[in-house]
């Protein structure tokens, strides 16, 4: 599916808020699956559980145990979904990938502790390309590793620094429709891209809070008409740009209660009364979000850790026709038609 | 005071000590470091924190983080382990003893985190900055009631402890004076943060309620007006008492164990000379509290007070750890220290027992507790594969010093410290090194870290 020639910009209005305490505590990341399945990976201290969802803010059961043996988890940071929904989890205390099926069961894991090809040291984000390998987020390591599903590795790129194609602790990662490669750079406040061989292309972003500025990028995230979106934590933010990283849009939250929040709400009065007495705009706002993905129905869902939520903005946008958008302009202009 | 001649500024004991006060510990290799400035630079670093020397905080909330309050511990653990910032942290911990606060009462592990925060910021600066601060603190507002502080209905349980426990002490105020000053504090009081379901905790901001704010004439200490909460701590912070007893409570943390705080009025110093000098600094900056401690720690009793303090349980549990070099990067399990083996030793951080804090010195220790104690501390020095049991054992391999019991015994003495004990342990410590001479040596030397760490000697900071 090629890229729009044009973008009519409609909107991007806030949809709907998924979780609550109790249900997805300290939401670090969530797989897509088919049929609105949400996979949502939660993890705090001494706690870690995996909750299938539903985009109707529905529980399908969870698992997830803490522990050191296969099949357990410490520190997980990333979940994806391959097409069977075989689910792969980063730890960054255990150094390696795990994988359950989509009830939980656990399959099998790959990676160790060290710095040698396919070793890793505190693993984060995770992607798959176009033939299904998975890209890991070598963090401590500053590099980005390919892997086939089984665990073999493929290749690597990236090394520690702060030029092109060196990374500083790298987190999250993503790969276009495409097939390049997009990495939230953390500790160099900037998301690079990458060709799918691990050519570096571009990259956007410096320390800061204003627009197109980053405080430690968690995570990045593409849409089918290439617009990126930068999870930007430390600002409690995630930022939109087209796709030549022009600073399009930023979401800082607009939160309402979710289904399950409201009926929470509905049978405990303390909450409500309290609620009431206290100001509600900050309870929208996102608090340190950290990580994003996007449907393929232009729906934007971004872990809002901090309150233990997912909210979710739907992308309207109009593709163009030549005759609908007119050529790129060399300079810009005070002319209005 | 003590005159008692000291030992080079750049002696090991003595930034051993040095860190083991106005810090949670180091290593020996760090002590090698240090040696290289004179003691006087040392005291200037650690009064001086900067967050360059500090552990970014975005290092903490990637790896760390979580609900539990021991989740909030484990950062703070982490920070007293890894913070080049020792004394910043050791003054959080101070602070949190003097002005005790109880999550058992708020239940909001936010606002005691953020008190914690306040003294880890403030910790140093001015006193009245510091008492102001305190008394716009939502924890500490809700522990003792000032939410419930109203014009025409005072609460006086914010005002008494202000005076009691948090400034001058039993003695140097009347009962008027704590209702006037109770008076002027109506209206103090946070604005309500949303509630903990369904989206976690908010941070809870002080209020002042003018319409709740009783504007009538006061009476406090000698000055008469339309006082409010800051006038008031303006005149405590201006009162001599305040610096004495201010200054006391720095003695009784970082140098000797004083009695408890409520004999204080009818027990003088035990260092009354070193009170005073301290007194005068507080005095003479307008109430500076690193003024005050730049006197403290450069003094001759303080150097020469070592190894007479008991440790706290937390004193006791970073210290090892810090040895061990188990938590030098982040890794799973740092939480349960604090939320179980200070427990069982009778602390539980951000959960004082009252209002006074804990009990100090020897009320650390009972059978039980010090049962804990030793079991933790042989247990953390059990595994030989330790980085920092490796680098020890390393240094004392490295040194020969196995060749004669007696120069095991100092070498190994030496690298956990150095530490001094008394003459009866050395002698059972040498006669453990006699009586294994011949076995391997690295075994041989967990063996007697595991020895050392397990005498009374290893009690005391």
């Amino acid at each position: 599916m090629a890229r729009p020639y044009g973008l009519l910009r409609a909107g991007f209005p806030y949809l709907k808020s998924l979780g609550m305490r109790r249900i997805t505590n300290f939401p670090v990341d969530l797989a897509l699956g088919k049929e609105g399945r949400i996979y949502i990976l939660n993890r705090q201290e001494g706690f870690v559980q995996i909750r299938k969802y539903t985009v109707d803010d529905e529980d399908q059961g969870n698992f997830g145990t803490v522990g050191d043996g296969e099949g357990e988890l410490q520190w997980p940071v990333s979940i994806i979904a391959d097409s069977t929904e075989t689910l792969f989890i980063s730890d960054e205390a255990h150094d390696n990938i795990s994988s359950f099926n989509s009830d939980g069961e656990f399959l099998r894991l790959f990676g160790e502790q060290g710095s040698a090809e396919g070793q890793l040291n505190r693993p984060a984000g995770l992607a798959f390309d176009a033939d299904e390998n998975i890209l890991v987020v070598d963090s401590k390591n500053h590099r980005v590793q390919k892997f086939t599903k089984t665990g073999k590795f493929l290749s690597a790129f990236g090394s520690f620094g702060c030029d092109d194609g060196q990374f500083d602790s790298p987190w999250g990662i993503t790969v276009d429709e495409l097939g390049d490669i997009y990495v939230a750079d953390w500790r160099n406040d900037r998301v690079q891209k990458f060709s799918s061989n691990g050519e570096f292309i571009m990259m956007f972003g410096k320390s800061g809070s204003a627009n197109g500025e980053f405080n430690r990028p968690t995570d990045v995230a593409v849409d089918l008409d290439g617009d990126i979106y930068v999870c930007d934590r430390g600002n409690n933010r995630v930022q939109q740009f087209n796709a030549e990283a022009r600073y399009v849009d930023k979401f800082i939250g607009d939160a309402t209660l979710s289904k399950t929040g409201r009926e929470y709400m509905m049978t405990n009065a303390a909450p409500n009364r309290i609620r009431d007495m206290s100001v509600l705009e900050p309870q929208k706002r996102l608090r340190q979000p950290r990580s994003i993905a996007i449907d393929s129905e232009g729906r934007l869902y971004i872990t809002d850790t901090g309150s233990y939520r997912i909210q979710i903005y739907q992308k309207e946008a109009i593709h163009l026709e030549p005759h609908q958008f007119a050529p790129p302009m060399r300079s810009v202009t005070l002319h209005q038609e | 005071m003590s005159t008692k001649a000291v030992e080079s500024n750049t002696d090991p004991a003595l930034i051993a000590h040095l860190y083991r006060r106005a810090g949670f510990g180091t290593t020996r290799d760090q002590i090698d470091q240090l040696s290289e400035q004179s003691y006087e630079d040392i005291v200037e670093f650690l009064l001086d924190p900067t967050p360059e020397t500090g552990v970014p905080n975005d290092d903490l909330t990637r790896y760390l983080g979580g609900e539990a309050p021991h989740a909030y511990l484990a950062i703070w653990l982490y920070r007293m382990l890894n913070s080049r910032n020792q004394l910043q942290e050791k003054m959080a911990l101070f602070w949190h003893g003097v002005f005790a606060t109880g999550l058992v009462k708020n239940e909001h592990i936010l606002s005691s985190s953020n008190q914690i925060e306040m003294f880890r910021r403030n910790g140093m600066s001015g006193m009245r900055e510091i008492l102001m601060d305190l008394a716009k603190d939502p924890a500490m507002i809700f522990w003792l009631d000032n939410n419930e502080n109203h014009l025409g209905e005072p609460n006086e349980n914010w005002g008494r402890e202000l005076l009691e426990l948090f400034s001058l002490g039993v003695g140097n105020y009347s009962e008027i004076d704590i209702k006037h000053a109770s008076r002027a504090f109506t209206g103090w009081t946070f604005a309500q943060s949303p509630p903990l379901y369904p989206h976690g905790y908010y941070a809870a901001d002080f209020l002042f309620r003018e319409d709740d704010h009783d504007n009538g004439e006061k009476e406090f200490m000698g000055h008469k007006g339309n006082l409010d909460g800051g006038d008031i701590i303006d005149i405590i912070v201006e009162q001599p008492a305040c610096a004495a007893f201010i200054c006391r409570h720095l003695y009784n943390f970082f140098v000797a164990d004083e009695p408890q705080v409520p004999s204080w009025n009818d027990l003088d110093p035990l260092d009354p000379e070193l009170i005073d000098a301290m007194s005068k600094a507080f005095i003479d900056s307008d109430g500076e509290v690193k003024s005050t401690l730049r006197v403290m720690f450069n003094s001759d009793s303080f150097k020469n007070a070592r190894s007479k303090k008991v440790k706290s349980p937390i004193e006791m549990v970073a210290g090892v750890l810090m040895l061990t070099g188990e938590h030098t990067d982040f890794k799973p399990g740092l939480a349960k220290y604090p939320q179980s083996t200070t427990f069982t030793m009778g602390q539980i951080l951000l959960d004082p027992p009252t209002v006074e804090g804990w009990h100090t010195g020897k009320e650390w220790i009972d059978g039980g507790n010090l049962t804990e104690r030793i079991n933790f501390a042989v247990e953390e020095f059990s595994d030989g594969l330790s980085p920092g049991i490796k680098a020890i054992i390393d240094r004392i391999v490295a040194s020969g010093s196995l060749e004669t019991p007696e120069l095991f015994v100092d070498s190994a003495l030496d690298v956990l410290g150095p530490i001094a004990v008394e003459d009866s342990t050395r002698e059972a410590l040498i006669q453990f090194a006699a009586n294994t001479e011949g076995e391997e040596e690295r075994s041989r030397s967990i063996r007697m870290l595991r020895l050392i760490v397990s005498t009374p000697d290893f009690q005391y900071a």
